[in-house]
């Protein structure tokens, strides 16, 4: 243990889109901000254009149950300063205003505890920080405005929009947390214009790409605040009264502690629950680990007679949010159909355990990989007592019980699931692709520490405080009630801003 | 056609090549040079460092193709630097396949009594090496008297040796230590040394060369010292042949090499695929009998396309060092243990799964797959040997499709997207039926 006193106001485990906006703002009104990494720090020319190679995922085993696994790995969390936004792709809708009330339109889910206004205001903050690239006219929101005309569309994008076209769904370029123009990023310098390269997933070289050591982080160090890297918090300390007095964490073999008047955990919809559920810590409601959540990320692929390649480009460039709540829909919720562009090994990886091929068939549809294509969705996910995390009985490097998950689809997710078949298909079909497919696929890691207002319900309140341990906040996509149809990061980038500043209103 | 480089000797010349060079006939390109200061150049004063520059400057003004380097003596120092080269990702250097030393000096620096050296560098106290003093060096370094006119060809190299390239070898180069540059070194090796060599003697290559490649075997070859191209030319140009064919023949394309030594692509991106492109370090945790049915199941799943052995033991490799992919089945074991269930269960069922015919194995594979075996008493259950086989299904097309010699099988350039510079490149072209210049590969050849 280091002998000098180390001690911050506010201390943040995590780096990525739920600890870094906060650090900033905190940082912003004179708070002192210790964040906490577990990886460590990249510049952008680190990156490395290879989907091995590349060395931003969070590769500690996690062990996944259920009949529906959902995929960890580069699937998921992140690591490295930036968190999941180092890979993340980057595609963000706003969070819907009907599935922030799901519940009280459909008698399922969850509503959440935060009016869907408010919460736009945040992410409005949000987008104007980062820079969205995006079309000028929203079609699902008319009012809506983006700062950076859209980037460029790739093969499987023109697909999707003749598809759509000719079915008489409207889809338009999709909102993209990257910049399509040079673009001066306060405290950290010029963020260059997407030049079109694909590698969103195995981290932006040229920081078009919004990620939180590029935008959120400088500003938070240049007000003060400290982002320590390869720190892994292992402990969380508590005085006499219970209340959080310090955190313990490994850095380079050395166990040092950290005191502080409050403690963030926004590790993730994965780590964060791991962590107090090894530590024992803020569960006297039972609910930390419960109600995981992944998106139905169903995908529909089809051979092309063109050239596709459609590694080129922006990923996710083309978007329709027609199936948001379809006429003949037979679920609640809904779900946002995106262009893809998946790079060979992830779509070979996916293709050989999600289609069931192998031999000759498996063969003949990799070497097509320049003329495949594909479309895939985000769909909402209702909260479950059937889906948690548990701790396993193995332990990690650090002696800390390894996460077991436990994911199936409900009839909501399945009837989501077959809807966005039927319709992908229809869209593929009319785009011109041949030898359709669908693959099964989840995405993202969401509840497990959800908020609410009734403490026996929920772990944290609107405000991300711990019902048990009053100085002991969560922000990240663990705290969601619901999951909303939109991909996260936005949303949680959004909370994460908004819990800065319920904490600093409640500071006097 | 493939490039092969010769690196001579302190105190030779590209001549020193020409009996091996005809005895190699059409294996490739050769291409012997004079060190800088030796032979028909001019003299000289070049550091290691210098040196491997020089080398990298020979190397990329030449159209890329797939290459391999013979460094003899001096000339192997220089070899296996330029190899750490290539292997960090130097574009000058990419494309590399094989090396082939000859009683080479060593990264670290070179075994030599000082009495020696001194004398050596005394040699031009009058202004050049004397005709007595080159004799005395070649005959010291050879195991018998070499034949005229060879010898007195050796002889004369020796004295129109420049003296600032002769002394700065003896005086510094020789003594510089590279080890932890060369590091390990991935390229397959081919250590051959002179049975009657001295200080760079077969004790000497075991401990200063060996060490520094994981892919690498020493070859004794009698009746020679330390002038083994000239001494015993035909058995040297046996074993270039041999170990440098079957590199040659799993060499990327020529055009996929080109764009891969472009300024299109990182260094780090380069340096991974250069990895990667070399044959996997040996895995322990697989059984040879596991080995060769894990290979069996690779010509199953991607009949034809995957090389069944390099490819099992990159999963057997990657078994062993522990990194997975992040996450497993919570109803299998870990994946070392999974595995070797897996294998062995699969073996079973099939009473010996890499005997049978593919049509066979196909269909032990699809009873598995719809949940329809029977493993009675066996390491994995039924459900489990499902899990595996999605398992076995992914990580060999991951570990296919991330070769580099599968990117060009299916034309994928996206590993070429933005190089080193302040701006990197990426697409100007993403709509269907377009296509840049620098992606048509067929063409660049």
């Amino acid at each position: 243990m280091s002998a000098a006193a180390d001690t911050a106001d506010v201390v943040i485990v995590g780096s990525g889109a739920g600890g870094a906006p906060l650090a900033a703002r905190l940082a912003e009104a004179g708070v002192s901000v210790v964040v906490l990494e577990a990886g460590r720090a990249f510049r952008p020319d680190d990156h490395v254009a290879d989907e091995l190679a590349a060395d931003i995922y969070w590769m500690e085993e996690r062990l996944s149950g259920g009949a529906d696994p959902t995929a960890f790995g580069a699937n998921n969390s992140g690591m490295g300063v930036g968190g999941s936004t180092l890979h993340w792709g980057a595609f963000c809708p706003r969070p819907d205003a009907r599935d922030l009330r799901l519940r009280s339109e459909s008698g399922q889910g969850e509503d959440w505890p935060i009016a869907h206004d408010e919460l736009i205001g945040y992410v409005d903050a949000v987008e104007r920080f980062i820079g969205v690239s995006g079309p000028a006219r929203y079609p699902w929101d008319a009012g809506r405005r983006y700062e950076l005309p859209p980037v460029a569309r790739n093969a499987p994008a023109d697909a999707m929009a003749r598809g759509c076209a000719a079915l008489g769904i409207a889809a338009t370029d999709a909102p993209a947390a990257l910049v399509s123009r040079d673009r001066a990023q306060p405290h950290w310098g010029e963020r260059q214009a997407c030049i079109n390269c694909g590698t969103c997933h195995q981290g932006c070289r040229t920081a078009a790409k919004a990620t939180t050591d590029t935008s959120w982080l400088p500003l938070a160090v240049a007000h003060g605040a400290e982002v320590r890297a390869e720190c892994r918090v292992v402990d969380i300390e508590r005085g006499g009264s219970g209340r959080v007095s310090g955190v313990v964490y490994v850095r380079r073999g050395e166990r040092r502690r950290l005191a502080c008047r409050a403690l963030f955990l926004c590790a993730g919809g994965v780590e964060t629950p791991r962590l107090l559920l090894n530590l024992d810590l803020a569960n006297s409601s039972g609910q930390v680990g419960r109600n995981f959540m992944a998106h139905v990320a169903t995908q529909v692929w089809g051979r092309f007679d063109a050239d596709m390649r459609m590694n080129r480009g922006y990923p996710s460039s083309l978007i329709t949010e027609d199936m948001m709540r379809a006429a003949d829909a037979d679920h609640a919720g809904g779900y946002l159909i995106q262009s893809l562009g998946v790079m060979p090994v992830t779509l070979a990886t996916n293709l050989a355990r999600g289609t069931g091929l192998w031999g000759q068939a498996l063969v003949d549809l990799l070497d097509d990989y320049n003329r495949l294509g594909g479309i895939g969705i985000n769909g909402d996910c209702l909260p479950s007592d059937d889906n948690r995390l548990t701790l396993a009985d193995e332990t990690d490097a650090y002696g800390l019980r390894k996460a077991r998950i436990d994911f199936s689809y409900g009839p909501n997710e399945r009837a989501i699931d077959a809807h966005a078949r039927k319709t992908m298909t229809a869209i593929w079909e009319a785009a011109g692709a041949r030898d359709i497919f669908a693959v099964d696929r989840s995405a993202h890691t969401i509840g497990t520490c959800r908020m609410g207002s009734d403490g026996d319900r929920a772990v944290v309140d609107a405000d991300g405080r711990s019902f048990d341990i009053d100085n002991l906040f969560i922000c990240d996509n663990s705290v969601f009630p619901s999951a909303l149809a939109a991909n996260p990061a936005l949303t949680i980038m959004a909370l994460s801003l908004r819990t800065a500043d319920r904490l600093l209103a409640t500071r006097g | 056609m493939a490039q092969l480089y010769f690196l001579h000797a302190l105190g030779a010349s590209a001549r020193e090549w020409d009996e091996v060079i005809t005895g190699l006939g059409d294996l490739g390109d050769c291409v012997a040079l004079d060190l800088p200061g030796f032979g028909d150049s001019a003299d000289a004063d070049l550091d290691v460092v210098g040196l491997v520059d020089w080398f990298a400057a020979q190397v990329s003004a030449r159209e890329r193709q797939s290459w391999a380097v013979i460094g003899h003596s001096m000339g192997g120092k220089i070899a296996t630097l330029a190899a750490a080269r290539a292997r960090d990702g130097d574009p000058d250097f990419a494309g590399l396949a094989a090396v082939v030393l000859l009683a080479a000096s060593p990264p670290a620096p070179e075994p030599m009594a000082e009495e020696r050296r001194a004398d050596m560098i005394g040699w031009f106290a009058d202004g050049r090496i004397g005709a007595d003093e080159a004799a005395s060096f070649v005959d010291a370094n050879t195991a018998h008297r070499l034949p005229e006119p060879l010898r007195a060809q050796a002889i004369a190299d020796v004295e129109r040796s420049g003296r600032r390239a002769w002394t700065g070898w003896l005086e510094r180069d020789s003594r510089e230590d590279w080890q932890a540059a060369a590091g390990t070194l991935s390229v397959p090796a081919l250590i051959v040394v002179g049975g009657e060599d001295g200080d760079l003697g077969e004790d000497a290559q075991r401990r200063l060369n060996l060490p520094h490649y994981r892919d690498a075997r020493v070859e004794v070859v009698a009746g020679a010292a330390h002038l083994l191209p000239y001494e015993q030319p035909a058995a040297v140009a046996a074993l270039i042949r041999d170990h440098v064919t079957p590199a040659f023949a799993r060499a990327l394309p020529a055009p996929f090499l080109a764009l891969l030594a472009s300024d299109r692509v990182s260094r780090r991106t380069r340096a991974v695929m250069t990895e990667r492109h070399a044959a996997p370090p040996a895995g322990k945790m697989l059984s040879s009998q596991q080995r060769a049915v894990l290979a069996a199941l690779v010509e199953t799943v991607l009949p034809g396309a995957a090389d069944p052995v390099d490819l099992a033991a990159r999963i057997d490799a990657m078994l062993s060092s522990g990194v997975g992919d992040g996450w497993r089945s919570a109803d299998l074991p870990a994946d070392a243990e999974a595995w070797a269930s897996g294998l062995d269960t699969l073996d079973r069922l099939a009473d010996g799964f890499a005997e049978r015919t593919p049509a066979d194995r196909d269909q032990f594979l699809r009873v598995i797959d719809d949940g329809s075996c029977r493993p009675d008493g066996a390491a994995s259950d039924t459900g489990q040997m499902r899990l595996w086989f999605a398992e076995a299904r992914a990580e060999i097309a991951r570990q296919w499709m991330a070769l580099p010699a599968t990117m060009a099988r299916i034309g994928y350039d996206g590993f070429a997207v933005g190089g080193d510079g302040p701006h990197k490149q990426g697409y100007r072209l993403t709509a269907a039926d377009t296509i840049e210049d620098w992606q048509r590969l067929e063409a660049r050849a």
